[in-house]
């Protein structure tokens, strides 16, 4: 043990040296520094990223990229493509002329349907409906066409569909919901909760520490699905990269405040994940306005629809407008951050029961 | 639960060194450095503190009492971990959940609990940012905390190779590097063994020298007698006594201790109870008997010895005083069980 002269000398005094500021920053590195440790639920949310990412380069490895021109109308059958061409008038022609084949050949040398028929008879009615049936064939011959309909199928079933519902909530779930939740875990509070620093900003430095892991993961994920998913992929990144992290910085807000109210933040967080981010954000009505993800859904839609795409498709409905949509989860992040820090200075943690 | 044993001179608590005012403080003027204002505190329907008034100004005093006493709860509205449901704690005036006052108190907490990949030395730097100090200033009280501590040298292997005694420094060194006024110590000797525990003691009776007030916990009488002769004994959530032992012996022996007996002849027990010399009066009923003496530890002693002799078959024997009876229990060397 050391002796008095070493006690008074080295500790003594210096109140003036402390400064809260310093706590903060020195909290909010403490914060970073120990969410590098993935989760559980980081460690299936990495997972269930994997087998995204590998489903979306399969995709994007077929022939058909993502288009539906060169997809088959039915398995085996011919594609839309040659559908297409055979509504042209040379094809319904031919095909007056070419003898019925074995069975096998009935998708791939398609008979015309009565309406499709030609009527060398009547040459009026004749061009008109080879106009018409020619219509197809000139669409998906057009790059424009082929380009937008990749896009925006990507859109729906890569960034919407496994993104928004599932990569964007797991990863922020992971590493928000820890940053005070595995304090609690760990029975570990004490060192903080004893420390001069108020306490919510000791939750606001939680917060902060934890967010660039949410972001970088989220963000990450983001990337990774837009990049295998090839030409569309990268039009999504570069087009949605904004919702995306205003999205993880609202959810991270949400999941950073379970961590601190329950003692299961994880299974809060999936169950709310599931009802109102999945399954509410999908109801038609104004309920779905609870959800934030939605508003991030806006936010994509709009960007679509400002970038000249035929959203249509997207199937988002109502969708908010871009300010509406920012401002909601500004104000979503802000509110739930400033209720977590109140309740987090009255809060009284036990880590006996 | 019976009344606490009167000790309202007592309450006010220099234990014994406190008497040397330039250990106190040097401003008589500063409020008391801990005070507990009738505080009480509620975990949902469960009473764990009741109505406890206390004021904390220097030296060692130890806090003892069993399992459930409400020590532990006592420490937490001490270091504002909690709030009291009802009444008031505060540190110099700042209330007790005020950052400011945490300023002033150093706690080392029961809990076992640590970054367990960071080295002892790492723990105790982030312990040091934390507070707010820069980080040269960091490193320099981390040094001086670990040397003080006995830790130097050992410091810089992961905390999960430590021993007990080991994480006990640990913890003990990052409670002392704001040089805070108050120190609160939960429990900090169990776990640790004999050559460590009086190291330790030497360290108490040095932080106290040099004017800390340490509010030490345990349930360990015996080991805080080596300390500090200066208690304050808790029971079922009040405080049941506070002073010296010797005071608190003295208090009891003046202080009628109700005891119930149920045994197979209770005449005869009653007839031979009332010509003990301690026995001031007995009360019989269907159940048995209900006796009343002075000076408990004699009186236990003459019934054993009464019951051996007689052959008596007792079924019972039971303070009815709860507060008396946690006292005794600790004077007698038990857990709060006679």
């Amino acid at each position: 043990m050391a002796s008095d002269t070493v006690f008074q000398s080295s500790i003594a005094n210096h109140k003036s040296d402390i400064s809260p500021a310093r706590a903060f920053w020195a909290l909010v590195l403490l914060s970073f520094e120990r969410q590098w440790r993935v989760r559980q639920v980081g460690w299936a949310a990495a997972g269930l990223l994997a087998l995204i990412v590998t489903a979306v380069a399969v995709e994007t490895a077929r022939p058909t990229r993502w288009g539906f021109a060169d997809r088959p109308i039915r398995r085996g059958g011919m594609t839309y493509r040659e559908y297409a061409a055979a509504l042209r008038p040379a094809a319904r022609y031919n095909a007056l002329t070419d003898p019925i084949e074995e069975e096998k050949d009935f998708f791939t040398t398609r008979r015309p349907r009565a309406a499709e028929y030609p009527s060398p008879l009547d040459p009026t009615r004749d061009a008109l409906k080879s106009l018409i049936l020619s219509v197809p064939s000139v669409v998906l011959s057009t790059d424009r066409y082929g380009a937008d309909w990749a896009f925006l199928n990507f859109t729906r079933l890569a960034v919407l569909g496994a993104y928004l519902s599932f990569v964007l909530p797991l990863f922020t779930l992971a590493y928000a919901s820890g940053a005070l939740g595995a304090d609690r875990e760990d029975r570990s509070m004490v060192w903080l909760l004893t420390r001069p620093v108020p306490r919510w900003a000791v939750y606001l430095a939680k917060f902060v520490g934890a967010l660039p892991w949410c972001l970088l993961f989220s963000g990450g994920g983001f990337a990774a699905i837009c990049l295998a998913g090839g030409a569309p992929g990268r039009t999504a990144l570069g087009l949605y990269w904004p919702a995306a992290l205003g999205g993880t910085v609202a959810l991270a807000a949400v999941f950073h405040l379970f961590g601190a109210l329950f003692r299961r933040p994880v299974v809060v967080g999936l169950v709310y994940v599931f009802f109102f981010e999945f399954l509410v954000a999908a109801l038609p009505g104004s309920l779905k306005l609870l959800s934030l993800t939605f508003y991030a859904r806006s936010l994509m839609y709009n960007e679509a629809a400002a970038a000249g795409y035929p959203v249509g498709m997207l199937a988002v409905n109502q969708p908010v407008s871009t300010a509406t949509a920012w401002a909601v989860l500004a104000a979503a992040a802000a509110a739930v951050t400033g209720l977590g820090m109140w309740l987090f200075s009255r809060a009284e943690f036990r880590d006996d029961v | 639960m019976g009344p606490p044993i009167p000790t309202e001179a007592l309450l006010r608590t220099d234990s014994g060194r406190g008497s040397d005012s330039s250990l106190v403080t040097d401003d008589c003027s500063l409020k008391p450095l801990l005070l507990f204002e009738h505080a009480s505190k509620w975990y949902g329907p469960v009473l764990a503190l009741n109505q406890v008034t206390l004021e904390l100004t220097g030296g060692i005093t130890g806090l003892v009492g069993a399992n459930g006493a409400g020590k532990s709860t006592l420490l937490r509205l001490a270091t504002g971990q909690i709030a009291p449901t009802l009444g008031r704690v505060t540190v110099r005036g700042t209330d007790a959940r005020d950052w400011r006052a945490r300023r002033l108190v150093g706690y080392c907490p029961d809990a076992d609990a640590f970054y367990e990949d960071l080295s002892g030395r790492r723990f105790v730097r982030v312990m040091a940012r934390l507070c707010g100090y820069a980080r040269r200033e960091a490193d320099r009280r981390t040094d001086a905390a670990l040397d003080l501590v006995g830790m130097t040298g050992r410091a810089d292997r992961p905390l999960r190779g430590y021993s007990k005694g080991m994480r006990q420094r640990v913890k003990l060194a990052q409670a002392l590097l704001h040089d805070p006024e108050l120190l609160v110590l939960d429990e900090p000797l169990s776990g640790i063994d004999p050559v460590g525990r009086q190291d330790l003691l030497g360290l108490f009776r040095q932080l106290a020298a040099t004017g800390k007030c340490l509010l030490v916990s345990s349930h360990e009488l015996e080991a805080l007698e080596k300390l500090t002769d200066h208690v304050v004994v808790m029971a079922r959530g009040r405080v049941a006594a506070v002073g010296t032992l010797q005071q608190i012996r003295d208090r009891l022996d003046d202080y009628p201790l109700s005891v119930r007996v149920e045994v197979d002849r209770p005449r005869e027990v009653a007839r031979r109870l009332l010509a003990l010399p301690e026995v001031v009066g007995v009360e019989v009923d269907a159940a048995g008997l209900v006796v009343r003496a002075h000076h408990p530890k004699r009186f236990f002693a003459a019934f054993g010895r009464l019951t051996v002799e007689d052959g008596w078959e007792v079924r019972r024997l039971e303070p009815l005083d709860e507060s008396a009876h946690a006292v005794l229990g600790y004077l007698l060397g038990g857990s709060g069980r006679t």
